[in-house]
């Protein structure tokens, strides 16, 4: 049982706002309410559209009228899930390439392929990512002015999910890799091969138990990192799923997003900075501490592992850091059988 | 020497893997695996051929590197000045607080917390709006809010927006490593000769903890190219990335980032030289 009350938290609010959400499309349709001029109970005019954040609009409506809040509320679902998923992709992914890596490529060519995957680092990802998704989630215009998607709405996710994941899996399999490669240097192991345990009952019983603790605080900062890329992707108009664009040469709309997902809203909104500031900011804030929310799992999920062993946590003054654990001790506990 | 052929090998393959991703669009438009190799080629000749390579400026042709040095130095200002502001504040406040009693430390690596999970678009339109407020409020104008074109230069908002989040980050983790670093047994000895404790941080431990910084400010770095594009659009500021995101041809996503990438890979060649020399050194004795 994970004892820090930081995991309990964030996963807490992730949870409050994807099942919410869920619950806002069951009980209510997801019908967000328009309310564009208010009345007071003597029938005269109190205020129209946009209003500020109260507690009747949590985070105020928009020039429309519609309730920020339940827009939010709507998206949320989308945007969490679609982070989830491919945080979950990218450890996953990058632990099967990390598989090889680690097991079978001698120790002078796996220094050298590091070596040459960090150049990695040089290529920013928010860049990449927006020029390679634009063909993809922008609508285009065909000759004839029709609009048009290139691809349809499944393959835009999959693809934008597909994309988001391959761009790091270079950086993050060579961690993940050498985590394992760490892992297998360790005494036990070579322990276990002169018991004569094979290769896959090393993995298995040995590499995976380790390495899984680990790979679940990869897997939030990589949720945290999708996150600030689907703000970055947001502002620049390409939204989760597909960017519905008018191309009305008179009065055209501005940008839409086809569902109400995150980032849509962050690009939509982001315009009105200046002058309706809570608008623009609602959105974000909501990224904020679902960020927050990823980052207090983690953190809490690290303090865990450090602190599993011990029934009444002792500071060192000096440092203020626990009493280191130790190692020889741990490194001989059975870690398929203690609780994670 | 080897060190030398390791690196140029590295260069070429961050130049060999910026093409091969900046021809990516053309595959997703046409769905056509011939046509990719065929963008390939041209971003390949385009870069090799850089001084003849043009682009279209208000409908006229002309060459891309007669206009490209003056933003590209405006934008390599702003990014080296916030990494090193960022980097040098955050060095002299993780003296302050590694000085300071338990709870205090505590206290400040929850703020920290906190603070990273900012999202930097709510940094910049934070900075935004704090710009307008105070001159509502005072009258003073602490800086445009926006660049008005290519020649109107604004240097303190960029480069006070792209500093806060790698601040907060090269701070946690300088705290984090020197936690560590003072837990060890011979920061104890140090202390226990007499040694006054702001002498070992700053010498020994400071010391110690260099190498791990800079493998984690490659990180930060990654993450402030990323944002440099999203404040040269935001503030409407004319650097390089600008050109690129208006050009929008694999052409110049290539050349953008293979001219942006070279300063930084060899300013990190250096520092990675500078260590294996000063850790051989340490070796040998």
């Amino acid at each position: 049982m994970i004892r820090s009350s930081k995991f309990w938290v964030g996963l807490t609010i992730l949870s409050v706002f994807i099942f919410s959400s869920f619950g806002f499309a069951l009980f209510y349709d997801s019908d967000v309410r328009q309310v564009q001029l208010l009345y007071d109970d003597d029938k005269n005019l109190i205020g129209g559209a946009p209003f500020e954040p109260s507690l009747m609009f949590p985070l105020g409506t928009d020039p429309l009228g519609y309730d920020i809040s339940q827009k939010v509320l709507q998206g949320a679902k989308f945007t969490l899930l679609a982070v989830i998923a491919i945080g979950v992709f990218r450890v996953l992914f990058s632990f099967i390439v990390a598989i090889p890596f680690a097991f079978y490529l001698p120790e002078k060519i796996r220094k050298g392929l590091d070596q040459l995957l960090s150049s990695f680092y040089f290529i920013p990802l928010t860049i990449i990512a927006v020029f390679i998704l634009s063909p993809i989630i922008r609508e285009q215009l065909s000759a004839e002015g029709e609009e048009f998607f290139l691809y349809t709405f499944t393959e835009r996710i999959g693809l934008e999910v597909i994309i988001l994941t391959l761009l790091v899996v270079p950086l993050l399999g060579s961690m993940i890799g050498n985590m394992m490669a760490s892992v297998l240097k360790e005494e036990f192991i070579e322990g276990a091969r002169l018991l004569g345990a094979s290769r896959w009952r090393v993995f298995t019983k040995h590499v995976i138990p380790h390495m899984l603790p680990k790979l679940v605080i990869v897997w939030c900062q990589q949720c945290v990192q999708v996150l600030i890329i689907f703000t970055h992707l947001g502002y620049f108009k390409l939204f989760f799923g597909g960017t519905d664009i008018d191309f009305n040469p008179m009065m055209a709309d501005p940008p839409k997003s086809l569902s109400n997902e995150w980032s849509g809203l962050v690009g939509n909104y982001y315009i009105q900075i200046h002058a309706n500031p809570y608008i623009a900011l609602g959105p974000i804030i909501m990224f904020g501490i679902a960020i927050y929310a990823f980052q207090l799992i983690g953190e809490g999920f690290q303090d865990h592992l450090q602190t599993r062993h011990y029934k009444k946590e002792k500071r060192d003054r000096m440092s203020g850091t626990q009493n280191p654990v130790n190692e020889q001790r741990m490194s001989f506990d059975f870690v398929h059988k203690r609780g994670a | 020497m080897r060190i030398i052929k390791k690196l140029f090998m590295q260069l070429f393959l961050t130049i060999i893997s910026i093409i091969l991703i900046s021809g990516l669009p053309e595959l997703i438009m046409n769905k056509n695996v011939s046509m990719y190799f065929q963008k390939i080629k041209v971003v390949l000749f385009d870069v090799i051929h850089l001084n003849e390579m043009t682009y279209m400026n208000q409908g006229k042709q002309r060459l891309f590197l007669d206009d490209i040095w003056s933003p590209y130095l405006y934008s390599l200002t702003i990014l080296f000045g916030a990494l090193a502001i960022a980097f040098c504040m955050a060095q002299l406040l993780t003296w302050c607080t590694l000085i300071m009693p338990m709870f205090i430390r505590r206290a400040v690596k929850n703020i920290l917390t906190f603070l990273e999970s900012l999202p930097d678009l709510l940094v910049f339109a934070l900075v935004q709006m704090a710009i307008v407020l105070i001159f509502k409020k005072t009258g003073i104008l602490v800086s445009n809010v926006a660049s008005l074109g290519a020649e109107d230069r604004i240097y303190i908002v960029p480069i006070v927006c792209l500093m806060i989040l790698p601040f907060v980050y090269f701070y946690k983790m300088m705290i984090l490593l020197s936690e560590e670093e003072l837990g060890k047994s011979y920061v104890e000895m140090s202390l226990a000769k007499g040694m006054r404790r702001i002498y070992v941080l700053i010498v020994h431990v400071t010391r110690n903890t260099s190498e791990g910084i800079f493998h984690f400010s490659k990180s930060v770095l990654w993450f402030m190219i990323s944002n440099l594009l999203l404040v040269e659009v935001i503030f409407n500021i004319h650097g390089i990335t600008h050109y690129m995101y208006s050009d929008f041809r694999p052409e110049m996503l290539a050349a953008c980032l293979i001219l942006l990438v070279i300063p930084f890979f060899l300013l990190y060649a250096l520092f990675e030289w500078t260590i294996i020399r000063l850790s051989r050194r340490g070796e040998l004795i």
